[in-house]
């Protein structure tokens, strides 16, 4: 906290982070089933300025997004500036301060230790396995990129856990309001409001992620690892932190310490965000700089400036993180560790294609998939019917988070299109509604064993009048089944026609089994993968 | 003939026509119970003027057929009272454009919020329990533009306050509707005609399923479950369009092939009439359709709407 009063660099810095976090927030809410406001490009605007997205979707997939590549004004500000994206603009970053804040807050007297660690360089060292791991093909750690975990954070568990507590209060003053006078005026005031939130926050009623509590877990214990380290992400651990630490090796922008006037209280230190400044002042570490400006403020003597000077200038007072070329090497050797223990099974292998793999329409083919998609949840937070979920195990560790669509939570719109849309790599691609509506990302199957006019002997037909396709990818074949007292009851048994049915799944969402539907879309028949598709075409299609 | 025919009043009856005819006047036979000025209890608006409209033009048809209709029936006064709460209950099923008559026809839905209003209901609630995503199909439909832009409130049902109600009925007792519309002074149902694999065709009584959740166990007795739920609705206006029908791969089509403009408006208290009005659109005997024979078995209509005070309107 800064001692002076008025107006300081660094409440000026933490304003433009309140901006900032406002608006990853407000283009997190605008990010619908249809578009709103703001516009798509804007809908993924946070990752479209993340250099570490580029580099990884170039390493891995060998394809770079045209939009990604606005994140190399990152890179520009970087090498202008410093780290000011982590101190200034970074979300996930901005919460960590407040983390900080509340921890400095609820205990005061705890001793301090913001003084550098070198564990400060692991984060150096994730990175460049991870980016080893991408040359290889491998793209799975940027899971961790920063923003695509906050993302993918907000997106399956802190949305879901304010709507549960939205919808469902609401409903239980909706229901007390019935039976009590008195609680008709607090209806009054939540029923609008809630009214509110369904039509213009929330995406779809009662939306929920499989594995949420994970997610949630991991955020939680990197916000509360504040109150061990302040900032200790940013500080240790952030792949796009360490990215950016190499872009800063000698920023335009500089602290100067006047020796003349220093009394080495260490004050600049205590108050350091990234643990940049040497204890007693005077040296400090650009790479690990975030820009806050706490210490310049909280120089007692003022005797601490901002400067700026070109980089060919050296600069005595900064000192290099000094990364070990051995711990590099080892680093690297780990990445290659890391893709073959990704790729060590057979599904890895992708010998076999997972029955309950359905992947969003325009998905790319597995492999090229795995190599874009950042299982940042964009697709997941506008899907309509909140199908959409992260996979856990379902398409290997490699495609932890990843999308897949679990038709008894949510099926595939006919008239959307907005997960190829909004996905910042193109790892589902971007599809116009009537290409959309031709690609097959399953194909559905009926239990017997189960389904009502086939087991039962009733009709049924809640599956075919859902069907999405204008012909029907279900049909009926009237049979006579015999019944328990010897009599015959006619009724129409459903069908699957395998060249229509694209797999939307809205047959299995709506069945009325609900433990285990009687019709289940396996990824059988999926466009993408010609090995998965197991059916072969009618008289129409060429083979 | 008429059960309530004497002889003298058929011979009176029939010098009227004949006079009427030979003075040219056609209302007359084409009504065969005459009304006179007397309110209607079923009435039919059919489009006379020029075959094949432009889509633009059609909408102006519905319109019109629609006021005929329920101006035929004696206006919407004799069933809205002032400062009524009316809830306005289309077909908004599937996420479909209103060309491919899979949902009601937004101009229908329009005008009759718009006469509500102007009868004096206090609010006019829009709105139905979609099979698709609701925001989608609200939108798609073209219901929630114009039935806003008519004055009406558009709702959008709320899967958790669906309230367990004892219907009493036969085959049907714990149902879950929602309390908003159960609660509504009137609910003014107003089905598209649509082919229905199982149902045949889907009309009024069909159309309430919109009102309720959980539904997809209906289709394994449709005929009783919806004549259960009829009864309890009571209804006492349907309107059904027919401006637009889906003749087949119903109830959610896709294909304009299999949209025929029929350019129809039919109004009426008598639910059972109106459906079996419905499924001689669809080219079907009333007889066939197992909700219109379960519906007259449970009292709530007669099917023989020829037989009901009709008016039969030309609208050009």
């Amino acid at each position: 906290m800064s001692r002076r009063r008025g107006w300081t660099a660094a409440r000026a810095r933490r304003l433009v982070q309140l901006a900032a976090l406002a608006l990853f927030v407000a283009l997190f809410l605008a990010a619908r089933e249809s578009r709103g406001w703001a516009a798509d490009w804007a809908a993924k605007l946070f990752f479209l300025l993340d250099p570490l997205l580029l580099a990884a979707t170039f390493l891995a997939a060998h394809a770079v997004p045209l939009l990604l590549l606005v994140s190399l004004a990152t890179l520009v500000a970087t090498v202008l500036l410093g780290r000011v994206f982590c101190g200034w603009f970074c979300p996930l970053g901005t919460i960590h301060d407040a983390a900080g804040w509340v921890v400095d807050r609820v205990w005061p007297n705890r001793k301090r230790r913001d003084h550098w660690s070198p564990w400060q360089r692991t984060k150096y060292y994730l990175l460049a396995a991870m980016l080893v791991m991408a040359l290889l093909g491998v793209r799975a750690a940027c899971v961790f990129d920063p923003l695509v975990l906050l993302y993918r954070s907000a997106t399956t568990a802190l949305m879901p856990a304010a709507q549960w507590m939205i919808e469902d209060s609401s409903t239980a003053v909706y229901q007390a309001a019935e039976e009590h006078v008195a609680a008709r005026a607090v209806s009054a005031v939540t029923e609008p409001s809630y009214a509110m939130f369904r039509e213009h926050v929330f995406v779809a009623p009662q939306q929920a992620f499989l594995g949420g509590g994970l997610i949630l877990a991991v955020f939680v214990a990197l916000v509360a690892a504040n109150a061990f380290r302040r900032r200790f992400w940013c500080r240790y651990l952030c792949p796009l932190g360490g990215l950016l630490g190499w872009f800063a090796w000698r920023p335009w922008l500089r602290r100067a310490t006047a020796q003349a006037t220093c009394n080495q209280c260490d004050l600049c230190a205590m108050k350091c965000h990234g643990a940049a400044a040497a204890p007693g002042g005077e040296q400090w570490k650009p790479a690990e700089c975030f820009g806050c400006l706490n210490c310049t403020d909280a120089c007692a003597r003022e005797s601490m400036t901002m400067t700026v000077a070109p980089p060919w200038r050296p600069d005595p007072q900064a000192e290099s993180v000094d990364l070990s070329k051995r711990a590099m090497l080892a680093a690297m050797a780990g990445g290659v560790v890391g893709a073959c223990t990704l790729r060590i099974t057979p599904q890895g292998r992708q010998r076999t294609p997972a029955a309950e793999l359905i992947r969003p329409p325009g998905a790319r083919p597995e492999r090229e998939f795995l190599a874009r998609c950042l299982a940042c949840g964009l697709c997941m937070k506008v899907c309509p019917t909140g199908g959409l979920q992260p996979a856990l195990f379902e398409a290997g560790l490699e495609g932890l988070w990843t999308p897949y669509l679990v038709p008894r939570v949510g099926y595939c719109e006919y008239n959307c299109n907005r997960c190829g849309e909004v996905c910042p790599t193109e790892a589902i691609e971007p599809l116009t509604v009537a290409a959309k509506q031709q690609v097959q990302i399953g194909l559905a199957a009926f239990d017997t064993t189960r389904c009502i006019p086939y087991a039962y002997a009733r009709n049924c037909i809640v599956c075919e009048e859902h069907c999405p396709i204008p012909d029907k990818a279900i049909y009926f074949v009237e049979v006579e089944v015999p019944q328990r007292d010897g009599g015959k009851r006619t009724v129409l048994q459903p069908h699957i026609d395998a060249e229509k049915c694209i797999g939307c799944g809205i047959c299995e969402n709506k069945c009325v089994f609900r433990d285990q539907p009687a019709v289940r879309v396996r990824s059988a028949n999926e466009t993408r993968d010609p090995k998965n598709r197991s059916v072969l075409p009618g008289e129409t299609g060429p083979y | 003939m008429y059960p309530c025919c004497t002889r003298r009043r058929f011979l009176a009856q029939s010098a009227a026509a004949t006079g009427a005819v030979a003075l040219g006047s056609r209302p007359l036979l084409a009504a065969p119970v005459p009304l006179g000025d007397k309110p209607a209890e079923m009435t039919i608006a059919r489009w006379t003027g020029a075959k094949d409209p432009a889509p633009a033009q059609i909408k102006e048809i519905a319109v019109k057929l629609t006021e005929q209709a329920i101006a035929g029936l004696g206006g919407l006064k004799r069933f809205v009272k002032q400062q009524d709460v009316v809830w306005v209950k289309p077909n908004i099923a599937w996420d479909r454009t209103p060309e491919l008559a899979a949902n009601t026809n937004p101009d229908v839905v329009a005008t009759i919020v718009r006469l509500c209003l102007e009868a004096g209901a206090k609010t006019v609630k829009v709105g139905d329990n979609p099979c698709n995503t609701a925001k989608l199909t609200y939108e798609n439909s073209g219901i929630a533009a114009a039935a806003r832009d008519a004055g009406a409130k558009v709702v959008f049902l709320d899967t958790t306050r669906f309230r367990k109600v004892d219907i009493k009925g036969e085959q049907v007792k714990l149902l879950p509707l929602y309390p908003e519309i159960i609660e509504a002074d009137l609910v003014i149902n107003v089905p598209v005609v649509k082919h229905h694999v199982l149902a045949k065709a889907t009309l009024c009584m069909k159309n309430y399923m919109g009102v309720m959740d959980d539904r997809q166990k209906f289709h394994q007795d449709i005929a009783a479950c919806v004549a259960d739920l009829t009864r309890y609705m009571q209804p006492r206006l349907c309107i059904v369009d027919a401006v637009r029908a889906l003749m087949a791969h119903g109830p959610r089509g896709g294909k304009l092939e299999d949209v025929k403009t029929l350019l129809t408006v039919a109004a009426g208290v008598d639910i059972v009439a109106l459906d079996a009005f419905g499924a001689e659109l669809m080219g079907k005997q009333p007889q066939e359709i197992g909700t219109i024979v379960a519906g007259e078995k449970a009292g709530l209509g007669k099917a023989d709407y020829r037989r009901s005070a009709l008016r039969e309107l030309s609208v050009s």
